[in-house]
């Protein structure tokens, strides 16, 4: 009798105790047939092109739905313009959590953006996977509720200075870069492998956002005569500084870009195929762009939004998409944000078919992909490279 | 490099010039001062960029086309905004100027939010060198084009009927009113060639730069400096701030820091009002009583 008794008590506290812990999981977001997940990007201003990768990413999404959600659930998208400037970028952040109260948040492009939402989102404590900005400083130190799904500024500062470090003869650098902290996240990592590498920077320089002449800078690498140039700087002013260097007729010294540029866009811009063909970017997927490995995703792209242009940044967020739905099945129906969270912190080597390097997430570790290649023109054709001269696919 | 600097500063400095001289032309005629002008040059960009892309047309002729449309904007806009509100406080000028350049923002963010649009080469000249000296074909055709406007305008203005009849009105309304010019129309005349004169800056660069939306802002600053370095409401003192501020830029990211190039507009606005607030040119008003 009195076991019996004892073994009631014990179920009823158990009992209250499981309703208590279900009544702190968070599922604010999440109705019996949708999950809302926020996405936020630049879609416009003059770094709009970035948004190509968000447009990738709801795009993802809405094939996801087409393909029967996740376990009875559709995924509803909130997009959320912030034209890559911090204020409206926090003003968007709070927007989706407080009045569109989603589940996650997903997207994002600009760094500078990106750490000024950081304060927003930790203290809101709602998932965040960060799928373009690259500033290691949004995901280290890692904080409970942030993932990045793209390999970070240091990541790719590092491939940048190890392709520069790989040409033959390269002594002398000049660093041409925002003021910013996008810029230094590519800078910063590039010049220390330089500096390990024995390679001199003489000459770092400055061009502004929103500046239509680098005159000044070109003549001064004109009078540095380096033998590598590295170009931490956004894409419109990307192409200013490639046709300037044509001007002056120095366009044979070649030039690292950052992945907030790709090759199909910059030759677009400039307009001229002489103007980059030495330009050279950190490249993120399986294939080039438009390769064969890609189809399956530019297609989806082209599927949801038919006169979208495809470009490098178009499918780098649909990465961590792939990972994102996977970590969602894994938390079964009954989702909530602490499932989430904690299945996100299981996803080990996952392959997800389109970034090049693997994504890894642990408690202590956020910066989920650890590797990139390099994309630059060879023989007129973008080529995917692991070092200079060194084609990634055999050629 | 000095030489160098002075000829990139000088074709940087022309587009400057036109945009300080067509915000001067509005602020003389009307005492407004046009925050929304910037939107202007914008929008002058992009009308030749819908001409010369989407229409097929060739650049001259979508040029002047573009020219005689942001004439007829400037019309509009004088007669169905300004007007109105004239009799109201000088702070809704600016708030209507300002609301109108944002208007015209919004409109071209509608059709191109999401690109940064190149325009094709159109005067595609090899540069010309001179020693370690290069004079590029977009300086020639930038300063060439700006220095024929301003010797057409400044004939216009100084040497004929019509510039007398602009002057007798920019000196007393009332008193051009009572020989019997037309003011209103006046007004509406100033406004659209104050326009279509900062357009013509957007049209100019339109083929050497790349066009969005938020193009105009930075000529707006720009235009703000060299007007404030000539002297607010001189036509040559615009035209001459125009020039020094885009040899200054130019000079201040070579021999100092190219950090100084995107705030050097800025420096000379609180440079000039601090050591001589009436700029180069402009004169200090003096009431005989």
């Amino acid at each position: 009798m009195i076991f019996r008794t004892a073994l009631r008590n014990l179920a009823t506290v158990a009992t209250v105790l499981a309703a208590a812990t279900a009544a702190a999981e968070d599922t604010t977001g999440i109705t019996d047939t949708t999950i809302k997940i926020g996405i936020m990007g630049p879609f416009t201003g003059n770094a709009s092109s970035y948004s190509k990768a968000e447009i990738g990413l709801d795009a993802f999404y809405k094939w996801i739905n087409d393909q029967g959600g996740i376990h009875g659930r559709k995924i509803e998208t909130v997009l959320e313009d912030y034209a890559c400037n911090e204020a409206k970028g926090i003003a968007s952040a709070k927007k989706l959590i407080h009045q569109d109260k989603v589940f996650m948040l997903h997207g994002n492009s600009c760094s500078g953006v990106a750490i000024a939402i950081k304060p927003t989102v930790v203290e809101a404590g709602i998932p965040w996977v960060v799928a373009h900005a690259v500033n290691e400083k949004i995901s280290s130190p890692p904080t409970k509720n942030i993932f990045h799904g793209v390999p970070v500024g240091r990541t790719y500062g590092t491939v940048m200075g190890n392709f520069v470090a790989s040409k033959p003869g390269t002594r002398t650098v000049a660093v041409i870069q925002h003021s910013n902290d996008w810029a230094n996240s590519y800078c910063v990592p590039a010049k220390q492998r330089l500096e390990a590498a024995r390679i001199k920077v003489p000459l770092e320089l400055a061009l502004e956002r929103g500046q239509t002449d680098a005159t000044p800078q070109v003549l001064k690498i004109r009078q540095a005569k380096p033998d590598f140039i590295i170009a931490c700087l956004y894409e419109a002013e990307t192409a200013i500084f490639l046709k300037d260097l044509q001007k002056y007729g120095m366009d044979a010294i070649p030039v690292m870009g950052t992945a907030g540029t790709d090759l199909e866009n910059t030759l677009k811009r400039v307009g001229d195929p002489q103007t980059v063909r030495n330009y050279y970017v950190p490249h993120n997927y399986v294939d080039n762009t438009t390769g064969g490995r890609m189809k399956k995703w530019n297609d989806i792209i082209l599927k949801y939004y038919p006169n979208e242009t495809i470009t490098g940044f178009s499918a780098i967020s649909m990465g961590s998409g792939v990972a994102v739905v996977e970590a969602l099945k894994r938390a079964g129906r009954n989702l909530s944000r602490e499932k989430f969270i904690a299945e996100m912190n299981k996803i080990r080597d996952f392959d997800t078919g389109i970034l090049s390097g693997k994504i890894t997430w642990t408690p202590d570790d956020r910066e989920g992909v650890k590797q990139a290649a390099v994309n630059g023109f060879v023989g007129g054709k973008p080529t995917v490279l692991k070092s200079w001269g060194q084609p990634l696919f055999g050629g | 490099m000095f030489l160098q600097l002075v000829v990139s500063g000088i074709s940087q400095g022309a587009i400057y010039a036109l945009v300080a001289l067509s915000l001067t032309l509005v602020y003389r005629a009307t005492t407004i001062v046009n925050f929304g002008h910037g939107d202007f040059v914008m929008a002058g960009a992009f009308v030749v960029y819908v001409f010369v892309i989407l229409a097929g047309m060739p650049f001259l002729p979508a040029a002047l086309l573009a020219f005689a449309l942001l004439f007829a904007l400037g019309l509009a806009i004088q007669r169905g905004f300004i007007e109105p509100i004239k009799a109201g406080p000088h702070i809704g000028f600016a708030m209507m100027s300002i609301a109108l350049g944002y208007v015209l923002r919004g409109v071209a963010r509608a059709g191109w939010g999401r690109e940064v649009l190149p325009m094709p080469r159109v005067f595609d000249f090899p540069p010309i060198f001179l020693g370690e000296l290069v004079v590029t074909g977009e300086s020639l055709v930038i300063v060439g084009v700006v220095a024929v406007l301003l010797a057409v305008f400044f004939v216009v203005f100084y040497r004929t009927r019509t510039g007398k009849m602009i002057q007798a009105v920019y000196q007393s309304e009332r008193g051009a009113a009572l020989v019997g010019i037309n003011v209103r129309r006046f007004h509406c005349i100033m406004w659209g060639f104050g326009v279509a004169l900062g357009a013509v800056g957007g049209v100019l660069v339109a083929p050497f730069t790349l066009l969005h939306p938020d193009l105009g802002a930075s000529f707006l600053i720009r235009g703000f400096a060299a007007m404030t370095l000539g002297g607010f409401g001189s036509l040559w003192g615009a035209v001459a701030g125009g020039l020094l501020l885009g040899i200054a830029e130019q000079q201040l990211g070579a021999y100092v820091s190219t950090k100084l190039i995107d705030i050097a507009a800025y420096l000379v606005i609180i440079a000039v009002l601090v050591v001589r607030p009436v700029g180069l040119f402009g004169r200090v008003a003096a009431v005989r009583v």
